[in-house]
Order: structure tokens, then C-alpha cells, then sequence
């Protein structure tokens, strides 16, 4: 299928990007071998305890923000990998060389999606548990894989969607990453003043923030998935997709 | 094979906080029937409207108003069935794309087997002077072999219609000529081509008709040397006459000869309604004794007459 044909440049066009994620993956990597070279008990596991002799409070914080920073990296790597995946080859006039050719852009950039989003995935479903064998010797299993799948569908699924009207589109998608936190947040707070009627509105539109806290708890707590709440981010995201591609089909390329 | 038929592009932004929103009619009633095979030129002064009836032929852009259609078909849909090559007038890749996978990629998307696409795009290098450019990155390369590899990407298909927009933008004079020799190749091949360009007279050198293009109307259809008898609505044609003896018999044959100069004797200016009476005329003077040492065909430069057109008001393209 021709549309695979541009998979090694896309590729190409990305490496900076994927080279400044492994790099923050390092970071986080290296973050994990030094607690555990510095600080672990018998068992061989990272002591709070010792971590908290050694550095103090700012080290302790540094740790959970490191860790709390690694439950959003299936977030980050889905949007550096994902941005302008349609709305830079509209600015650079690509679009139009694609659209000349007896190919449909719905199968060149669905092929790009999904590579994107299988690059997110394998390098996030590798970090993770990495991450996590390092420092506390065991990982979170399936779950892992499930929680990184959820944020590649929405984010990935919201940026290709914004890519086709904006410019800015990953921009828009970590704003409306940060309202949804936000609005869950105030939402499970009880601290929503709107009319339920708009409340149940914005939260259906904006990405599924409390169904991936839910998957977020089963992987952290080591809990059973909870698949309902994995169906309903993978049907958001899909919905998303097809959006995504019917604006693809019906907008100028202006 | 090409028609516009009272085709017209509006463009309305959105409202601004510090203003209301601004319509632009970029096209307004285009008419335009445009045969298969043959080099059609759009001209026209900056943003007369050229890139959106390239945007609305190849179905980028849908039209405000009227129809466009391809062989009856809707441009959109002519392009995705039958493909088109195109050179955009700033054509950009990634720079960090190699020229050759580039070349091989883009001729994958014209559906080609990879081993046809690879051979297509080796064609394409050696044919646009880019083999030693073969493996560098599109980002050392400079502007006028950035411009050969958007005409090499263009060249890939093979396509019945090609549409370049400003395609000498850039390449040296030895590359313009290339690219002239390149363009008549596919007009032999009975390709259509339209391109759009301010080099007046390198479009002069290409093309059959031009249209000009102004303020987002079609101002006038010219037809060029090239088109040398096809058309009936040529206007007449001047010739150069240049006579070995005496002037006497040139009234009988050619009532409206008038003497190009005081400084050259023997060299008269004439205009015939098409080649069969410049034929007739000259075969009255021969016979009549006239001594003809030179018949030279006197085109008034394209420049020129779109000066003319556009007035005085009117900006050069």
C-alpha cells in the first residue's frame, strides 16, 4: 500500500523529537538507579525513609515529582510525537503534493497516526515498567500497558482531530488536558457552580480526565483493570479518529 | 477538458475581536474552456488570483461560486482518480528528508510498485541535474536545486495534466532553458500544461495561450507565436519585409505596406490576416517582379500587450 510509503521519512521528520524523549527518559531512568544505588533496604527496594535521611524533604519531593511526572509521560511523548501531524504539512504545502497523487489522505495520515501512536506506546510501555523495576522491583503489569494505550487513543485521537483546523494543535490538546484535570478535579470536589445540565456537557466533551484517573488508581494501586472505564477512553479516542477524518476529507486545503 | 464556468472564490475571516470579519474575492466569474494538450501561461499582478485558480483547478479549494470540472468531472475527484503533477509556487519538503527516498516516497504515492517508484525517481535525478544531490538532506540544498527537486516530484506520474506554479522561480538561465526543453517535451506528448509565472517573456517561450489575470477576473486570452495557426481568434499577424530592389510592385501586393524606418530602405511592416494570405500576397509580389530578400514574423512582445491591457493604472505582473 503506497500510504507506507512515507513512513520512513515521517520517521525521519520526527528523530529530534524522539531523541529529546529518550533523553528525558534517561532522565527519569537515571533518576531511578540512583535512588536505589543510594538508598535501597535489604530487599533491595528504594527506602522513603533513607531517602528522606539523605536529602531531605526536597529530595522526597523530587522523587514523587519524578513519579508523578511518569504517569503523565504516556501524555507528553503522544502529543510531541503527534503534533502537526496533519496541520505541518498543511503549513509547509505537503498536503498538496499528497493530494495530487492518486492516494487517499485518509490512508497517509492514518498510517502516520497510527505509527505515531505505536512509537508513543512502545516507548512509554518500555519506560514505565523499566522505571518501575528499577526502583521498587516489581511493575504494575497489564495495567501499564492498558494506562499508556488509554492516553495514546484520546490525546493521540484529540491531536490528529485539532491538527486539521489548528496549527497550534497539540498546544490546544495539553490545554484541554489541563481544563479536564481541572474540571475533574472541582467536578469530584463538588465544587462545580454550573447548571448540571452544562456540567455533564463539557465533561462528555472534554477528554475523559475521571475515566483515566480510574485506570491511573488500577495501575498505582495494583488493582484489577477496570475495562468499562478502558472501553469508554478507547471510544472517546476513536471518536476522535473519525472526526479527525472526516475533516480531513471535506476541508480545503487552504 | 478544462472548464471554469462562472467560477468564483470567496475567502471571509473570522471576526476579530478589533474587527468584524474581511471577505476577499480572490476569483470572481471565471469563464474559461481550456482544450487537452497544449501550454496554457496565467499571468497577472501579485495576487490577481493565479495560486487560487490553481487551488480551485486541482481541487484544494472548492468555489464560492459556478463549477470547475475536469473531463466532466468534479477536480477532486478527477485528481484523486487520475493524479495531476503539481509544483507549488514555494515548494517546501522537511529538511531533514534525503532528496532520492523523497523522490522514491513521492512516487510511491503515485501508486507505483517500489521498484518502478525507485527507477522513476532515479529517471527524475538524472533528468534535473540532482544526482550529486542524491543523498544530501533537502536543507543544504539551495533554491534553485530545491526548485529542480519540486519539478522532479512533478515529473514522477507522468500525468495528463500538469500544473506548475511559478516553476522558473529561482533556477539559473541555463536550468530555465532545461526546463523549456523539458516543458515542450510534454506538450509534445500531448500533455496539458498550465503554469502560472511573472517571467513574461520566459512564458512567451512556452506556452500557446496565456490568460491574464486581474483583480480575480480574466481580464484577456492571448494567443502567443506558438500557437502558430490553431486558433481562429489570432489577431492579425505582422511581418517584417525586407526587399532586394525596388518597392514598386509592394503596393499592388501589399496595400498597407508602411517603411519601418528612415534608416532602413528596403524594409516595409505588414499585416496579413494569417499565413494563406501572407502566402498569396508574396506569391503576387514574386510574380509581379518583386525581389524578396527576408520575411521575418514581427510578434509584439507579451509584455507588451499586457501592459496594454492593464492600463496605466494597471501594476506589471
Amino acid at each position: 500500500m503506497s500510504a507506507f510509503a512515507l513512513l520512513g521519512l515521517t520517521l525521519r521528520a520526527r528523530r529530534r523529537r524522539l531523541l529529546v524523549l529518550g533523553a528525558f527518559a534517561l532522565l527519569f531512568l537515571a533518576a531511578a538507579v540512583a535512588a536505589r544505588v543510594l538508598v535501597s533496604d535489604a530487599d533491595g527496594h528504594v527506602d522513603p525513609d533513607r531517602l528522606f535521611m539523605v536529602g531531605g524533604y526536597p529530595l522526597v519531593s523530587a522523587m514523587l515529582l519524578f513519579g508523578w511526572l511518569l504517569g503523565r509521560f504516556p501524555l507528553i511523548a503522544t502529543l510531541v510525537l503527534m503534533a502537526g501531524l496533519a496541520s505541518d504539512d498543511r503549513r509547509d504545502g505537503l498536503a498538496r503534493l499528497y493530494a495530487v497523487r492518486p492516494v487517499s489522505p485518509l490512508a497517509v495520515y492514518g498510517v502516520r497516526a497510527v505509527t505515531l501512536g505505536a512509537v508513543a506506546f512502545l516507548f512509554c510501555g518500555a519506560l514505565l515498567p523499566l522505571f518501575d523495576l528499577i526502583l521498587i522491583g516489581t511493575w504494575a503489569g497489564p495495567a501499564t500497558l492498558v494506562l499508556v494505550a488509554s492516553y495514546v487513543l484520546v490525546y493521540g485521537g484529540l491531536t490528529a482531530l485539532l491538527s486539521v483546523w489548528s496549527r497550534g494543535d497539540a498546544w490546544l490538546a495539553l490545554l484541554c488536558a489541563i481544563a479536564s484535570m481541572v474540571w475533574d478535579a472541582l467536578r469530584r470536589a463538588d465544587m462545580l457552580t454550573v447548571p448540571p445540565g452544562t456540567r455533564d456537557l463539557v465533561t462528555f466533551v472534554l477528554p475523559p480526565q475521571a475515566a483515566l484517573f480510574e485506570l491511573e488508581g488500577a495501575f498505582g494501586s495494583l488493582q484489577p483493570i477496570p475495562w468499562d472505564a478502558f472501553l469508554y477512553v478507547a471510544a472517546y479516542g476513536l471518536v476522535m479518529f473519525a472526526l479527525a477524518g472526516l475533516s480531513l476529507a471535506k476541508r480545503d486545503l487552504a | 477538458m478544462i472548464e471554469f464556468v462562472g467560477a468564483g472564490k470567496r475567502f471571509v475571516s473570522g471576526p476579530r475581536p478589533w474587527r468584524g470579519p474581511v471577505t476577499i474575492d480572490a476569483l470572481k466569474d471565471v469563464t474559461l474552456s481550456i482544450p487537452e494538450g497544449g501550454a496554457w501561461g496565467v499571468v497577472g499582478p501579485n495576487g490577481a488570483g493565479k495560486s487560487t485558480l490553481f487551488a480551485l483547478l486541482l481541487g484544494f479549494l472548492q468555489p464560492t461560486s459556478g463549477a470547475v470540472r475536469i473531463r466532466g468531472l468534479a477536480p477532486r475527484r478527477y485528481v484523486r482518480r487520475h493524479g495531476a503533477a503539481y509544483l507549488p509556487e514555494r515548494f517546501r519538503v522537511p529538511g531533514e528528508w534525503r532528496v532520492r527516498p523523497a523522490l522514491v516516497a513521492l512516487a510511491r504515492l503515485e501508486g507505483l510498485r517500489p521498484d518502478v517508484a525507485a527507477r522513476r525517481a532515479d529517471e527524475a535525478l538524472q533528468r534535473l541535474g540532482l544526482e550529486p544531490f542524491a543523498d544530501r538532506e533537502v536543507r543544504t540544498l539551495s533554491r534553485g536545486v530545491l526548485q529542480r527537486l519540486g519539478l522532479a516530484q512533478a515529473l514522477l506520474g507522468e500525468r495528463e495534466l500538469l500544473v506548475l506554479d511559478e516553476p522558473t522561480e529561482g533556477l539559473d538561465p541555463l536550468w530555465r532553458i532545461k526546463l523549456r526543453a523539458i516543458l515542450e517535451e510534454q506538450r509534445a506528448a500531448g500533455r496539458t500544461i498550465l503554469l502560472a509565472s511573472h517571467d513574461l517573456a520566459e512564458v512567451e517561450r512556452v506556452v500557446e495561450r496565456v490568460v491574464l489575470l486581474d483583480g480575480g477576473r480574466v481580464r484577456e486570452v492571448f494567443e502567443t507565436a506558438l500557437a502558430g495557426g490553431k486558433g481562429a481568434t489570432r489577431g492579425p499577424l505582422r511581418y517584417r519585409l525586407e526587399l532586394a530592389g525596388t518597392a514598386r510592385e509592394l503596393e499592388e501586393a501589399f496595400p498597407g505596406a508602411v517603411p519601418v524606418g528612415p534608416g532602413e530602405p528596403g524594409a516595409y511592416r505588414v499585416t496579413v490576416a494569417d499565413e494563406a494570405e501572407l502566402s498569396t500576397r508574396l506569391g503576387a509580389l514574386i510574380a509581379a517582379g518583386g525581389v524578396v530578400s527576408a520575411v521575418l514574423p514581427e510578434t509584439e512582445p507579451l509584455e507588451a500587450r499586457v501592459q496594454r491591457a492593464l492600463g496605466s493604472g494597471g501594476e506589471a505582473t
